[in-house]
């Protein structure tokens, strides 16, 4: 999306942002924080306008409900890893860090996907 | 030049009494701080999978929650917690960049935009308190939300307060020069920070909007 100038890493005023060069005060790290805020209100409207729908056409709930998650999930996503990767510095650390933390985020995603699979009441026999 | 062989670079990155050098021990407290968070993500990863059991299982009442609370008081704490990252990263920029004065104003903003969350949430808890939504077992519809609801919330708030307080005494060893010339203890403390936000990130999304 946006990157700071090499030569002065993430302490450059300057960032280059779909092919122009902006300048702001703190650089990448205030372009990621106006990208976190829009994408929260893009986020929140997007619920609410989601909510109506899914309120006015009953016969198509489940199918809204399921879009509504696949995007508002889609944009949670982009916006932990805006953080993790631009200020938490990921992006210039060892490989080694990024093993630390995308493997407990594996094991807990097949671990929450075996517990999806569990009905409720436990499998009739 | 020739280039340093192995063995050289071992070398040069120890002292005579083999101590590791500055950036060494760095790397290895950034390494550790992460190694924390990774245990930290399969702790929220089961409350998290605990509230989406109930919200598949149990669909009109979260969305009578949601219908009952609204969005605006989460999304403008939503917005603080966000905030407080980009004074928290702030802050550390400040410190690299060698301006001790930067660097407390804008920790010290992290901390209060950490305590102002923690106040939002106690209004939000106060309201679905008084919606009848608790921790306790009742008789109402909300029985089964109330555990599932605050388990993960109140657990976040709980870090957001350990972080307020690990914020405050990054001010107070900022301010006699602690990190001068090595900031170490302020980038420790914003990785947390920044999961923190992050966790707050998935929470918002999955429990107040989904």
């Amino acid at each position: 999306m946006a990157e700071a100038t090499h030569h002065e890493g993430h302490h450059s005023n300057t960032v280059h942002l779909l092919r122009r060069e902006i300048t702001v005060e703190g650089g990448i790290y205030t372009v990621v924080f106006a990208a976190l805020a829009v994408l929260t209100v893009i986020e929140v409207l997007s619920a609410e306008f989601l909510k109506g729908a899914i309120h006015d056409i009953p016969s198509a709930a489940a199918t809204l409900q399921a879009i509504k998650a696949i995007i508002l999930l889609g944009i949670a996503i982009i916006k932990s890893s805006l953080v993790i990767w631009f200020y938490m510095h990921l992006r210039e650390e060892k490989p080694l860090i990024a093993i630390v933390i995308l493997l407990p985020l594996l094991i807990a995603t097949q671990s929450i996907m075996y517990l999806l699979a569990i009905p409720p009441l436990g499998y009739s026999v | 030049m020739a280039e340093l062989t192995a063995n050289q670079l071992h070398a040069v990155a120890h002292d005579d009494h083999g101590h590791l050098s500055e950036e060494e021990q760095n790397d290895n407290l950034k390494l550790g701080v992460w190694l924390y968070l990774a245990s930290e993500i399969v702790i929220f990863s089961i409350m998290i999978v605990g509230y989406i059991i109930l919200r598949i299982n149990e669909p009109a009442v979260v969305e009578q929650a949601h219908e009952q609370l609204g969005v605006g008081l989460v999304t403008a704490n939503t917005f603080v917690l966000l905030a407080s990252s980009y004074f928290m990263v702030m802050g550390l920029r400040a410190m690299q960049q060698g301006n001790r004065a930067g660097m407390l104003r804008w920790i010290g903003a992290t901390a209060l935009g950490g305590a102002v969350f923690l106040i939002g949430q106690y209004i939000e808890y106060s309201e679905l308190a008084h919606l009848g939504i608790i921790l306790g077992y009742t008789e109402s519809q909300w029985s089964t939300l109330g555990m599932r609801f605050y388990a993960p919330t109140f657990f976040h708030g709980a870090h957001v307060f350990v972080g307020v307080i690990w914020a405050l005494e990054v001010l107070r060893r900022g301010a006699k020069g602690r990190y001068d010339h090595n900031p170490i203890g302020i980038e420790m403390f914003g990785l947390y920070w920044h999961f923190v936000d992050v966790v707050w990130i998935m929470l918002f999304t999955l429990i107040y909007l989904v």
